[in-house]
């Protein structure tokens, strides 16, 4: 029994300090202009999605969103998010720059419910490019922002004529 | 001996398993806007000086190291990097500070990095923060001037500072 733990102990610290000298001394990769492989997107990505999950829990649901608050949501998403997010609208283009990248939220839609993504919008996502928007839009702002994104790519009838009207001439 | 050998094994599968049960069942915390712990900012920061240490080509700086060389750089960067790493002569970047790990605020930090290293850095980025790679967007030139004017922050020579104000480029 003495020795059973003795290797689970030596076991737990050659991992923990395995990983340790492996950042330390810069083995770790560190470049951003590669793609994440499949297998961390999977995990990293259920973490994500758990940990929204049970920290938006809490939060109320939204009253029902009506035209007015996806077309001033659409407007935030065209002058605030759709830098990385990608052009409403537009062609798809592959995020080339962050890693791991930026999901291009018009063309793939969300998983999230409403209230998780105004609870993404409002508190960002650590170690990603989404920083926390909370300091600077109005609760109003988050909310329609979060329910013109659940609807994202699948918008109704008109609306993208509404958020971004034509150019004329 | 099969005794410490079982011992091991079940420790490094505890070790393992409790890992993806934890990110399993959302126990990490993910959001931005919390302080980062100083020990793990230690850490992070670490691993990050001596990855690029590691990686980016110890490369000579092409670009003469003249006032016209840091007005070039400096333009660039009031045009493309201010928003999250500060303004010379401004206060900190608020919307870099909503960012984990939040971004570093050159004008009044400055940089350990060398000239080489920030030159990589801004060209291929960091992952899992929110710098990304400017590769696609500028000539390693650019990239260069850049990396000679982060290089001289917080100390610019006085008449740089000016000539990057009086003409901004559009």
């Amino acid at each position: 029994m003495k020795k059973f733990v003795l290797g689970f102990i030596v076991a737990i610290l050659i991992l923990l300090i395995g990983c340790l000298a492996y950042f330390a001394l810069g083995f770790s990769h560190t470049r951003a202009d590669t793609k994440p492989s499949a297998l961390e997107i999977s995990i990293l990505q259920s973490a994500v999605r758990a940990s929204v999950r049970r920290a938006a829990a809490s939060v109320p649901n939204s009253l029902p969103a009506n035209d007015d608050d996806l077309v001033a949501g659409g407007k935030l998403y065209v002058a605030g998010c759709q830098g990385c997010h990608g052009d409403l609208g537009g062609p798809y283009h592959e995020d080339r720059d962050l890693f791991p990248p930026t999901p291009q939220l018009p063309h793939v839609g969300t998983q999230y419910a409403e209230p998780e993504l105004y609870w993404i919008v409002k508190h960002g996502i650590r170690m990603t490019g989404m920083s926390a928007y909370g300091p600077f839009y109005s609760e109003k702002q988050l909310w329609s922002l979060a329910a013109f994104l659940r609807r994202i790519n699948n918008l109704p009838p008109g609306m993208l004529e509404k958020i971004r009207p034509k150019k004329t001439g | 001996m099969k005794k410490f050998a079982a011992g091991f094994f079940a420790g490094a599968m505890v070790l393992v398993i409790g890992t993806f049960g934890y990110l399993r069942l959302g126990l990490l915390d993910v959001r931005s806007d919390a302080p980062l712990p100083d020990m793990m900012a230690r850490l992070l920061y670490a691993g990050i000086h001596a990855s690029v240490r590691r990686t980016a080509p110890k490369a000579q700086n092409p670009l003469p190291r003249t006032d016209e060389t840091l007005i070039a750089g400096g333009k660039l960067y009031l045009n493309n990097c201010v928003g999250c790493h500060g303004e010379p002569g401004k206060p900190p970047s608020d919307f870099g500070a909503t960012f984990y790990p939040p971004a570093p605020q050159f004008p009044r930090e400055g940089t350990k990095y060398s000239e080489a290293e920030v030159f990589w850095i801004a060209k291929h980025g960091i992952r899992r923060t929110g710098m990304g790679a400017q590769g696609p967007y500028y000539s390693d030139l650019q990239l260069w001037s850049l990396a000679t004017f982060v290089g001289r922050l917080p100390n610019l020579p006085p008449n740089v500072l000016e000539g990057i104000q009086q003409h901004p480029a559009k």
